[in-house]
């Protein structure tokens, strides 16, 4: 009534609908923008395949992280294109879509050839060393550094997160005992990320003598993971529905095994979904590893598998080179790794949100079973 | 009480249950793994509190009250004044809280409420993404686009003074809202998607629009969520450290412009650490300086997660 009495509240009420939407449009755009410079800004120097062979820096293991690293790219390349291009080539095809073997031979095939022959053709700023002073320096060590790191810090969140989670959920009998795990980890999920930091300088760097190492990043990082770990998997794990744990109990499971074959498959999806959320968060953190795994890298045992040996990751060496460091080329070594660590910190996300959506539909063993 | 003799009976009637009522060793063994790994959450909790008070507790009887009275920051001539960190981490986090937070919950409301449908799926992916990018990233793109801008707006001010440029308070308030804002929006989009569609409906049967039922409904109804997600953002902001490292400048002095360069508790830390050897009087005084950072901002969200617990029940 009031707006047939007053026509011109209407306008005004149109003209809020749109400026709200332009903040929020602002809002995306802005960020939409930003995630498509960094990759721009950054990207050439993460395709720019080099025609001659990159000489190697005498590291030990270099060959074998050049391998592995040309695997993993064109791995997922064909990988990536094999599941876009699937629908379409079904619709011609229709046996192509249950042929998954096939389709994992192949990549295995492309893995292991483009290992074999573009190990040295990779683009030379993604397997060369950091150099302070000169440039054209790269940032091989610091990529394989991230994902070790990451392997590192999960094996240690992995089995706790997941045992801590299943307690929660499942298991607990005492009250007490829950109230108190639930604080601590919500105290745990609250610090500040230097804190995690300078407790892992103590304990890790000083009191056990470790020295800035790897050890100490990945402890920390796992501590740091752990109250986003043990939030999701119970999540999933609660979400669980009651009735098909009642069925496995009903023909005679054991809670145990209950748990194991019935509960944690079926939760699966958010299990993993988790653990990659984490693995996305030891490549962007920074602050806790400065203090813990140092920010050097050594050019004899750059690629080496020690885990007592220091080393800093891909946003360790961002913040160092754009704020300290000494090349000429820094803007564009910035650039570079800035690209690198969101290619990667995407990939993890959209690998996250794509493994939760197969939350609670069926696996593969139920659709064989039902056809 | 009066249902046991009943219960009692039945379980004399009753077959003996097999699988479930036997202790098994394996059950056994897995729920006791279970609990440990429980009793190391506890535990890790405890005993990284336990190690931060011990050596943080040292440094506040060093440094003594002037930690958070004295003006002076000068840890090599043994002058411990808190004062300029507390006052930096504080300004710019509430300068990053005001001009974040209102855009971000502003967008939150128009996705869920009056956006077309399919938009609330990509804002959602879109913030989570921009969530999850290393805050060093953020860090070395104000360095590189906002610190230039900052520095003529303030040559146009300050022109005479050669300690005001692009790197300080502001730079970094205008930073760290470009991080929060993301954490906002996501936090606030689930606070409005938890008000019961009734609402909605009965708002829209009254004959209200969309942007009445949006702002006298949705907003009122969800008022608590949306204040815990500011604070969130707040805290997020308070704690943030190596982009702020980057581009606040680090003078160890209160600001006295907006465009002056200061620090905060949290870069302060991360550069004097590297001075200092542990064990020494320097170095327990930056643990002092973190357990009022970690007092202050597990103060922000307990209590925000407290009352939210409240706020649902």
């Amino acid at each position: 009534m009031t707006a047939l009495r007053k026509p011109g509240r209407r306008g005004i009420e149109r003209l809020l609908v749109v400026a709200l939407a332009a903040v929020a449009l602002a809002l995306l755009s802005g960020y939409l923008v930003t995630l498509l410079h960094l990759v721009l800004r950054g990207g050439k120097h993460l395709v720019a395949f080099s025609p001659d062979p990159v000489p190697l820096a005498g590291s030990e293991g270099e060959r074998g992280m050049r391998m592995a690293l040309a695997a993993m790219i064109f791995a997922a390349l064909t990988w990536a294109s094999l599941s876009l291009t699937r629908p379409l080539v079904a619709r011609f095809a229709p046996a192509w879509e249950s042929m998954s073997r096939v389709r994992l031979a192949i990549v295995a095939l492309v893995a292991l050839a483009s290992a074999l022959t573009l190990s040295d053709h990779l683009p030379p700023f993604l397997i060369s060393l950091p150099s302070e002073t000169q440039a054209g320096g790269g940032i091989g060590p610091q990529l394989f550094n991230t994902v070790y790191l990451a392997v590192l810090s999960t094996v240690v969140t992995f089995p706790i997160g997941l045992g801590t989670a299943i307690y929660l959920a499942r298991l607990s009998r005492s009250r007490w005992l829950l109230r108190s795990a639930r604080v601590a980890l919500d105290t745990l999920a609250s610090l500040p990320s230097i804190v995690y930091g300078l407790f892992g300088f103590l304990v890790f760097v000083v009191k056990m003598q470790a020295g800035y190492s790897l050890f100490a990043g990945a402890c920390v990082l796992a501590l740091l993971n752990l109250p986003l770990v043990v939030g999701i998997v119970e999540e999933s794990l609660r979400n669980v529905p009651r009735e098909i744990e009642e069925a496995s109990h009903a023909l005679g499971a054991t809670r145990t095994q209950t748990i194991l074959r019935v509960t944690l498959p079926y939760a699966w999806p958010g299990i993993v979904s988790a653990m990659v959320l984490s693995v996305g968060r030891v490549f962007a953190e920074s602050a806790p590893l400065i203090m813990t795994a140092g920010t050097t890298i050594a050019r004899a045992n750059a690629y080496s598998l020690d885990p007592m040996r220091g080393g800093e990751t891909l946003a360790v060496h961002l913040w160092y080179v754009g704020s300290a460091g000494l090349a000429p080329d820094r803007a564009e070594i910035s650039a570079g790794t800035a690209a690198a660590l969101v290619v990667l910190v995407l990939l993890t996300n959209l690998l996250a949100a794509r493994i939760a959506e197969k939350r609670g539909k069926p696996g593969k063993r139920l659709r064989a079973a039902v056809r | 009480m009066v249902s046991q003799p009943i219960e009692a009976l039945l379980v004399l009637r009753r077959p003996r249950p097999i699988a479930v009522r036997r202790l098994r060793p394996g059950d056994v063994a897995f729920r006791g793994l279970a609990w440990l790994c429980g009793i190391f959450a506890i535990g890790a909790a405890l005993f990284l509190l336990a190690f931060l008070a011990h050596a943080g507790i040292r440094g506040l009887i060093h440094a003594g009250p002037q930690l958070l009275t004295g003006l002076r920051w000068k840890p090599e001539a043994g002058a411990f004044g808190g004062v300029p960190l507390l006052v930096g981490t504080v300004t710019s986090a509430l300068g990053a809280t005001v001009l974040g937070a209102l855009p971000a919950t502003l967008a939150a409301v128009w996705v869920t409420e009056l956006a077309p449908k399919g938009a609330q799926k990509l804002f959602r992916r879109a913030m989570e993404i921009a969530t999850a990018l290393p805050s060093v990233v953020y860090g070395w793109l104000a360095l590189e686009h906002l610190v230039p801008e900052v520095d003529g707006v303030a040559k146009l001010f300050f022109a005479m003074r050669p300690d005001v440029g692009g790197e300080g308070l502001l730079t970094s308030a205008i930073l760290l809202a470009v991080m929060i804002a993301p954490t906002v929006t996501l936090l606030s989009l689930d606070a409005i998607g938890r008000v019961p569609p009734a609402m909605r409906e009965a708002s829209a049967a009254l004959g209200a629009t969309k942007l009445q039922t949006a702002f006298r409904v949705i907003v009122p109804h969800a008022k608590s969520g949306l204040v815990i997600a500011t604070f969130f953002g707040f805290a997020r902001a308070a704690g943030e450290t190596m982009a702020v490292q980057m581009v606040i400048g680090g003078a160890r002095q209160l600001p006295e412009t907006l465009f002056s360069p200061t620090t905060t508790i949290s870069t302060q830390i991360v550069m004097d650490m590297q001075n200092a050897r542990p064990g020494t009087p320097e170095s327990d005084v930056l643990y002092a300086m973190a357990l009022v950072l970690l007092v202050f901002s597990s103060a922000v969200v307990l209590t925000t997660k407290a009352v939210a617990r409240r706020g649902i029940a």
